[in-house]
Formats: C-alpha cells, structure tokens, sequence
C-alpha cells in the first residue's frame, strides 16, 4: 500500500532503463522523452508533489561507470556526472586542488542527501539556490552535454555561466545528457571560499550563498571570479563586485568597495524563506567576511 | 546510572525515581510497532478530501457525477450529506461544508477501492467558486462592517474572557515604573511524525468503531456524536500506536466524521490519511495572538499590577484554541505576586487556519510577554533580574487573585538552583558591559520562569479516572485505565507504580488502555494531568489489590497483614523481609479455595480541585507547579543566527517518578519550545499556507538541540502520587522568553513577534544600529 502526497494522479512510466553504457542510455533519450535519474533527490520530491511529470521512460544512469569519479589529467579536472557529493567532500585530489568545492559539499544537505545526490543532478536542477553551482562558477567551470545524433555520440561544451536560464531552466536539450563537469585545475596561488546561510545548521536550502576564487600574488587580487546562489533567478557571476577586486590588493577600501558592488550583482526576491532585503543583507556580510577570511590568511 | 533490580531482591528498596524504560520504546526503535498509518483491515476503502484551496468563498455549483461514475468509487459525498450534522467548541462546524471558510475547508470527500482511484475521482468533481472579501487578521475581523464570516457570529466575535481583581487605577498610580508592550506571538502546528488517521466502520446495529489518534476518548466521543448524529453511546474509540498528539488530538477534526460518514454510506471500513502537506494545511495551530501587556512596579521593585488585552486569532472555526485564555489569565495572573490584575481575551473569526490545543495551552504566548517584562522592569529598577524575580516569587501556602491555592511552591528554589548552576548574576553583567564593544558574535544570557497547572484543570465537570486492576494465577498483572498512551511515557508510569505497590517485575504489568468499550473514564490526556491523575488511581488500586492479598496471607500464613508485605514476586514479613509464600501460589491458593476469591478491583479517582467556573476564580488544579529556564546563547550580530549553548532547568516536579521518562519529556518540551522561539513560522498570507511543507518550515532537529542542565526540584505534594506534580507543558512554555531575555543582554535588541528567526534578528539589530548612528 502507498500513500501519496497530494490528490494528484501519477503518470504511467511505461519503461524503466538502467543501461550500463553511455550509448544505450543517449540512445533511449535521443527521443526527448526520458526523464534521467540519478541521486533523485530533487527528482523525487518534485514528482511526488506533482511540480514536476515524469516522462514515458525512466531512465536511471548511475550504472554508466564512465559517469563516475574525478580525474585530473592535462590540467584538467573532470567530475563525472554521477559523482556523488560524498564523493566530492571525500576526493582527496579535490581537497588539494579546488577546497573550495569540498567546503561547499560539506554544506550541501545532510549525511543522507549527500550519499545519493550527484553533481550533474545538482546541476540540472538549475536551483537558483544549488549549492554546487557557486563555487563551480569561481572555478569558472563547463558542463559537457552529450547526445545521439546520426547514429554517433555528440558533445560539446557549455560555460557553466551560460548554462541557466532560470529556475528548473537550463541550456540543455531534452535529448541530452549533463556527462560530466570539467574546469582548469586552478593555480597553486588560487584562493576560494563558500558561505551559505539558512535558518537553520543542518539539511538547509540556501537562503543566499557566496563562492569566492582569486589568485592572490604578494596580496593583490588577479583572475577575481565571485559567484552567488538565491540572489537572482540562476546561480550568477557577480561581476561588479569581481571588477571592484580585480587587480586590487587585498585591503579594507576593496573590501568596501566589493560590499558596495552587491547592490549591483544581487537582485533578490522576497519570498517564503526571506525577505529581498535579508538577502541583500547577508550577500554583503558573506562577501565581506570570505574576504576578510581570505586575507586572514 | 542507577540500574533497576525492580523485585529481585526481598531487601526494600524503592523503584520511585528510577529511570525505567517505555515498554513501547524497543518496538518503536526498531521500527516493529505498527501505527494507526499502518493499518488495513479487510474491505478497507480509502477516502480521500477535496479541499478548497481558497480562504473564503460561496459555492456556486459542484458536480460530482463524473466521479461517481469513476469505477472503483463507492461513494462521493458534499455538503448536503452532512447539513444540520454541526459540531465544534460552539457548534460552528461540519464535516462537509457549503460555504468556504478557511484554505482546508473540506468540499467534498470520496471512497474508492485504491487511493489513486479516490484521488482520480476527486479532480473529476467540478466546483465552481465566487471568491468573498477575506478576514486575515483579528484586527481586520474586528473592525466595524468587516466581512462576517459565520451569519451567527456577528462582529466575527468568537469567545470572550475576562478576569479582573482589585483597584487597577489605584495600582497604576501607585506604580514608579510601568512596562507596556504589544507581543505578536505566531502560529505554529504540532507536526506530528503520524500524520492525521481515522478509520471507521458500522455494524448493522448501527454502532460505530473508529481506530483514531484521540488523546481523549471519552469526551471525544459526546463530540464526535454530532458531527454524524447518533448517540455517543454507540461509538466505540479504539487508539492504536500513534506518531505524537501535543494537543492536536484534543477535539474532533472534520476528516473523522468524514470517515464515519463514508464508512456509513459504504458499509464498509474507510480510512482516511493526510500527507504531510494536507497535514501542514489542516492541522490545529497554536493560536496566534495580539498581547497588550502592561505590568508595573514600585522603585523598589514590588509587582503592583499586570494588565492584559488579548485578541486571538480564532481562524475560522472554534476549536480549543479560543478557549486558551483560561490557562492564559492563570499566568497573567499568578506569575509571581501580582495584586492586581485585568485581563480581557476576545477570540475573532478569520478566514486563516483555526486553532487547537497545543502542548502549554496559551501560557507559552503568555510567558512570552510575562517573562520579558519582568526582565524589563528589573532593567528599569536596576535590579539584578534574579533579585527581582525573588523579590516578587511566591511562597507555599499563598493564592492567586483567581484563587489558584500554592500548596507547595518551590519557586524560590528552583530559581536559585539555575541561577547557582549556571552562573547567571555573574555572566548577565558580563555580557551586558561587552554589548555595545565591537564584536561581530555576542553572548547573552537570559532568565525566564513559568507557573502552570499539575494536577490537572477541572474544565470538564469531572476531572478523574476509572481504573480497573486484575491479577490473573501466574502474579501477572493487568491494569486497565482511561488514560491514554500517546508517547508522553503513561504505560512506564503505570507500570513502576505496580510493581511498586505489589513487588511484581515491570515486565509483569499490562496495560489496557486503548478501547472506549473496555477501559474507565478519563477526561484525557492535557493540562500535564496524567502522572498526577493515572498515577493516583493506579496506586489506589494497587493499593486496594495489595490489602486483598494481605488479608488473604494473613488467613493462610497465621501472620497479622500490617507485618506483611509484597517484595520480589512474594509475600514477606516486613520485619526481617523473609520469604514466606510465593505470590502466584498465594493467588492460586486464594482463587482454588474453598471460598474462591479473584484479585480484581476498581476505583475511581476525582482529584481535590475546584471547577473552573463561568467566572474563573477557583482552585482548579490540584497542584501548581514552577520552571525555570536560564538560556545562554552566541549570536552572530550580522547574519542574525542564535545559536543555544546551554540551557540550565529548574522543574518544581513535586517527586521524580521514572527518571528518564521526566528527562525526555523535559528535552522534547524544550525542542517543542526551541522550534517555537527560533525557527517554526506557519507563512500564512491572505489565509493561505505558503510553506506546507519540511522544507520550509523549520523543526529543530537533533542536531540543534543544545546541551541540558536539567535540576528537579522535589516539593513533595501532599495530594499527588508519591509526591509527584504533572510536568510535561512547563519545558515548552518556558525556554522562548529565557532566549529572548538572552538576545536583549547580548544585544540590546528585543523581539516582540517571534520567532528570533536570523532575519528579524538580523533587522531588529541592523535598525538599532542605523538609530544609534543616525542619533550620533
């Protein structure tokens, strides 16, 4: 017996699919009429309270091998689809090349959520609020999206900053599938931080999240990216507040100035979990506080 | 730990105070109790409930053939069917509704085979609505020409209140000083893990059984009567295993005689479940108020009056809620030594979700604004809050302006055992000097205290218990009582006080409790009552069982009964605690005898407390009882963020019976309490529920509950069991106004409109700090 959530009929799934390949799984969504599993943890809910239909196939792609794990290779780091955020909080290789992205992981959720939820899942979802998604766009990340078109695998590349377009929107077609996320494996004097707020320590969503990532050479700031979550309806570049820093040292007049540049980068809504002006509130206390945090150090 | 040997040893020795464990608690652990949710019983249907999703508005046509038609539908029933079937507090509700009132009002409900197919059927019911200008506070319900939204009830007044004692003019005038705040305590609901359940079948004789969560099964059952109307001698309550109650269980809720109503129609058994979100949505509230409190004193800071104005926010039907002012004037009035007192309480209609009864019943509103103004005034006196309150505190043998009798007060105890424990007079000053240096987090620490009721509250004409003891031919004993098991730990209770009374293994006790047919009398589980009212007739019982056994033994063993007693599983001489017969043999013997008898007695049991009243001076507790809360907590200044570091309690508990079960109704009253001060908010915007959901309503979990100080004071009251006061609301009422006088000694900042979410802690102390500069 199962209880469901609200008075809504669920549609039939006509087929599930777990294929072990990556071109059986492009194959059976080049139709655009598979809804991809992963983690399930947005999926599941969103289904269940009927924001969101699943489509004719299910289509599970945690047993593709090739969309798992972390790879640093040519100078480049590879983060497979699939790769949970335990993984991501556990990689020791990205622990010593990109922190800021294993701090971010140790805020995403709770024990539970973390063991089933991908990257690429976290991604797609396209929250404005998502908690990878910050930091990714300081690592100024890319998402490989791969599809079955004339009878061969296709992929090409989009800029992690071009890839929303709004809430639950993303440039991605529905015949393709997020393979993996890849960035530059940052420089040995890269900085980055990641501050995120809610209501509450544990299993928050974001009331706003700020990721910071900089090369700091004798204490000037160069490469500045920041990146903010719930501020607007994607995750965005804030890109006032980037050239406020940008080739500046590191003192309290760039820091004022990085505070003061907000107000042009984050435009914040009201809504259920807080109000526009909080939101504009804690994006300046967290840009001032990663900074300070930075120079502390 | 102190490990209980219970009656393995012929040794005297006391299980009172032990910590013994919930019989329940190894099945719920592990996830094998099977929960009322849980239930099928064969030819099960399930129903299901359209809502209106809008707060106020006439139906102006509604269609259910389409859904009739539906195959695997049994039934489809609207307002029609239950037209005339009132109940309710003032008898302003029906199960199925014609007009809409409120977001959750039930439209229309269905039985089907499967819940997809009643689900199915309800989008196939078509209901055209005409919105009506809604009422969405009781400020706006108020107001002359505001839109009516029970024909009957003009002025949208639902109940009034008011109390007054002595020379209020003459008191203010006498008053130095005087402290006049608005408060705006929110709503909040329980959020029980069980989410609301009944099922409900008729024999032919026309006699209803309903399976439900009802934490008080007998008067719920001249409430349930005529919501169907019939006789409320032909239900029969049965109460499986339920995921909490808190209050919210405490009256009767449309979806149960929409079960009954559908089980009636079908003849068969109908269940009807809420998801969680239907749960958020239709669920009792804890009754948001508006509080004009004034309270005075003299320089040297004697407690002249306390004056309060409230208006509730009834919602659109009266449930218990409105009926919180009788516990609230108890604090307004006895919360210290107050002389003179005024309080007025009138409950207005609104189109929001209505309010119930929930865990602390109007004292934690109260307490909000009580606690803070005495720290306010003891600011105001310069005086130490700690001295204030002292100064003010009442002693045993004192009475309230409403009669409330003091018989034992532990007050003064048990504010100096916090205050010592944690250290408060000294780290208050501390903190208080280092509030205006610079510093982005700031510590504080806050004192706050309560009275409550614990000895029950004699609302109802009666408030005692039946109890029914038997002792079968193996020494097992069954006990078989009204009170009702809803997670508070009754059974554990029970349970220790028999094998107290009769020297029987905790194991050897059985408790029957869950059937209307089968148990006695209660009034229920609310006002903290049960461990005082179960517990005495339990040990009256036991007590009644004990001497039949003793006389029985002093027949066959030759020993006078008064030397006798009953101690690991036997009867011993009381003297030198020698064995002399085996218990079972003894039944066996007294029960094969020539003149058989059984062990099996019954008592009732009325506490020694006054009714209520229409005027509400009266003794209506047979005990009172004192908390009190001393809060130590960071906050982050910038962001808002409170975190709790510590919290020191100080209980009046009159004498600990199971000492881990008052240890964990004390920490889940205080995680209640927390969630209410800091993170729980029901967003309701023009009636509507905006965060029905986990995600964004905020329950404090594990992982936030901060480190305990628990001190129980022992006062010893005279009428309770072994001593012992009821104790479960206090931990919920008192913590919100100890962590509110916490954030003013850290930062100067009070909120008069919890909870201290980061947000409004974060603007409160933003905005005093743009007036300080702006004042510089």
């Amino acid at each position: 017996m199962t209880h469901d959530n609200t008075n809504r009929v669920t549609p039939e799934i006509s087929a599930y699919l777990a294929p072990r390949r990556l071109d059986e799984a492009l194959q059976a969504m080049a139709d655009g009429d598979a809804t991809v599993l992963c983690g399930g943890t947005d999926l599941a809910p969103q289904t269940e309270s009927g924001a969101r239909q699943y489509k004719a196939k299910l289509l599970n792609i945690r047993r593709i091998d090739s969309l798992h794990g972390i790879e640093i290779k040519g100078g480049e780091i590879r983060i497979g689809a699939a790769t949970t955020i335990s993984d991501i909080r556990r990689s020791a290789a990205l622990a010593e090349a990109a922190p800021v992205l294993t701090e971010a992981a140790g805020h995403f959720a709770s024990e539970q959520i973390r063991n089933a939820a991908s990257v690429g899942g976290n991604l797609c979802n396209a929250s404005p609020a998502g908690d990878m998604s910050p930091p990714l766009l300081t690592l100024d990340a890319a998402v490989e999206l791969a599809c079955w078109r004339d009878g061969a695998m296709q992929t090409r590349r989009v800029a992690l900053d071009q890839f929303f377009l709004g809430p639950g929107k993303t440039v991605k077609q529905p015949e393709e599938l997020l393979t993996a996320v890849v960035f530059k494996q940052p420089a040995a004097d890269f900085v980055g931080r990641f501050r995120k707020s809610g209501p509450r320590p544990a299993l928050e969503i974001s009331t706003v999240s700020v990721a910071f990532g900089a090369r700091l050479v004798q204490g000037k700031l160069s490469s500045v990216r920041v990146a903010m979550g719930a501020v607007a309806p994607t995750p965005l570049r804030a890109r006032h507040v980037e050239a406020a820093l940008e080739g500046q040292p590191l003192n309290d007049a760039a820091i004022a100035a990085a505070v003061a540049a907000t107000a042009q980068d984050a435009k914040p809504i009201d809504d259920v979990r807080a109000s526009a002006w909080y939101r504009a509130h804690l994006v300046r206390v967290f840009v001032e506080e990663v900074l300070n945090d930075v120079r502390r150090d | 730990m102190e490990k209980t040997t219970a009656a393995s040893s012929p040794a005297k020795q006391t299980l009172i105070g032990q910590r013994i464990k919930k019989p329940d608690a190894p099945d719920k652990a592990t996830g094998k109790t099977r929960y009322i949710n849980d239930m099928v019983l064969p030819q099960m249907l399930f129903g299901k409930v359209l809502f209106a999703g809008r707060p106020h508005a006439r139906i102006v046509r509604l269609d259910t053939t389409a859904a009739e038609k539906l195959p695997g539908v049994h039934a489809v029933l609207t307002g029609k069917d239950a037209a005339g079937l009132k109940f309710g507090f003032v008898r302003d509700n029906v199960a199925l509704k014609d007009k809409v009132r409120c977001e959750h009002d039930e439209i229309a409900a269905v039985a089907a085979e499967t819940e997809d197919i009643a689900r199915r059927a309800l989008e196939l019911i078509e209901v055209e609505y005409e919105d009506l200008p809604g009422v969405f506070t009781p400020e706006a319900g108020a107001k002359e020409g505001a839109p009516l939204i029970h024909e009957n009830f003009p002025g949208n007044k639902s109940l009034h209140f008011e109390i007054q004692h002595g020379d209020l003019a003459a008191a203010e005038a006498g008053s130095d000083l005087i402290v006049d705040n608005v408060f705006r305590p929110h709503h909040v609901t329980h959020c029980c893990m069980g989410t609301s359940c009944a099922i409900a079948d008729f024999d032919h004789n026309g006699k209803l059984t309903i399976w439900t969560q009802t934490q008080y099964p007998y008067n719920y059952k001249m409430d349930l009567a005529p919501a169907l109307g019939i006789n409320p001698g032909d239900i029969r309550v049965i109460q499986p295993p339920v995921g909490g109650a808190f209050g919210s269980k405490l009256d009767v809720y449309p979806y149960e005689p929409i079960a009954a109503l559908l089980a009636k129609k079908t003849g068969r058994p109908v269940k009807v479940m809420y998801s969680r979100e239907e749960e958020f949505k239709a669920s009792p509230t804890r009754q948001a108020a508006i509080i004009h409190m004034r309270t005075g004193c003299t320089r040297d800071g004697t407690l002249t009056f306390r004056a309060a104005d409230v208006l509730l926010d009834n919602g659109a039907y009266t449930s218990w809620g409105p009926t919180i002012p009788v516990i609230m004037m108890r604090t307004v009035s006895g919360h210290y030594r107050v002389p003179v007192v005024d309080f007025k309480a009138q409950a207005i209609y609104t189109n929001n979700p209505y309010a119930g009864s929930f865990r602390g019943y109007g004292n934690v509103q109260t307490t909000y604004a009580t606690a803070q103004q005495m720290d306010m005034l003891a600011d105001m006196v310069d005086m130490d809050p700690l001295a204030f309150h002292l100064k003010n505190a009442q002693k045993s043998g004192e009475v309230t302006p409403q009669k409330s009798f003091l018989r034992e007060c532990a007050l003064t105890e048990c504010l100096q055992t916090a205050a010592e424990a944690s250290d408060y007079s000294r780290k208050r000053k501390e903190y208080a000097a280092l509030r205006e240096q610079p510093g982005r987090y700031k510590k504080g620490i806050g004192l706050a205290s309560s009275i409550h009721n614990a000895g029950g509250a004699k609302i109802h004409k009666s408030d005692g218990i039946g109890t029914i003891l038997k002792m079968d031919d193996y020494a097992r004993v069954t006990v078989i009582t009204g009170a009702s098991e809803i997670g508070q730990g009754i059974d554990a209770v029970i349970t220790l006080i028999v094998a107290e009374e009769l020297g029987v293994p905790l194991e050897h006790v059985t408790i029957v409790n869950n059937d209307s047919d089968i148990a006695p009398w209660d009034v229920g589980v609310h006002a903290s009552r049960t461990t005082f009212i179960a517990g005495n007739g339990t040990r009256r019982a036991a007590r009644k069982a004990k001497e039949q056994i003793l006389r029985a033994a002093e027949k066959m063993l030759g020993e006078p009964a008064q030397g006798l007693a009953l101690r690991g599983g036997s009867v011993v001489r009381d003297r030198d605690g020698a064995a002399l017969i085996k218990l079972d043999r003894l039944l066996r013997q007294m029960h094969f005898q020539p003149e058989p008898e059984l062990v099996m007695v019954t008592d009732y049991y009325e506490p020694k407390s006054e009714p209520e009243g229409a005027k509400h001076i009266s003794d209506h507790s047979a005990a009172y009882s004192h908390a009190v809360h001393i809060a130590e907590i960071t906050v982050d200044t910038l962001t808002g963020e409170i975190t709790v570091d510590k919290v020191t309690v100080a209980q009046d508990v009159g004498r600990v019976i199971n000492r881990m079960g008052l240890e964990g109704q004390i920490e889940g009253g205080i995680a209640i309490g927390l969630g209410y001060a800091l993170s729980e908010n029901m967003r309701i915007e023009n009636g509507m529920l905006r965060n029905p959901g986990f995600r964004d309503y905020k329950l404090i979990t594990a992982p936030e509950m901060p480190p305990l100080d628990l001190h129980f004071i022992e006062s010893d009251c005279a009428e309770g069991p072994y001593g012992a006061k009821g104790i479960s609301e206090l931990p919920t009422i008192v913590i919100a106004p100890a962590i509110a006088n916490a954030l003013y000694n850290a930062t100067g900042v009070r909120i008069f409109n919890p909870p201290m979410s980061p947000e409004t802690v974060a603007r409160a102390i933003h905005e005093k700090r743009q007036a300080t500069t702006q004042a510089a």
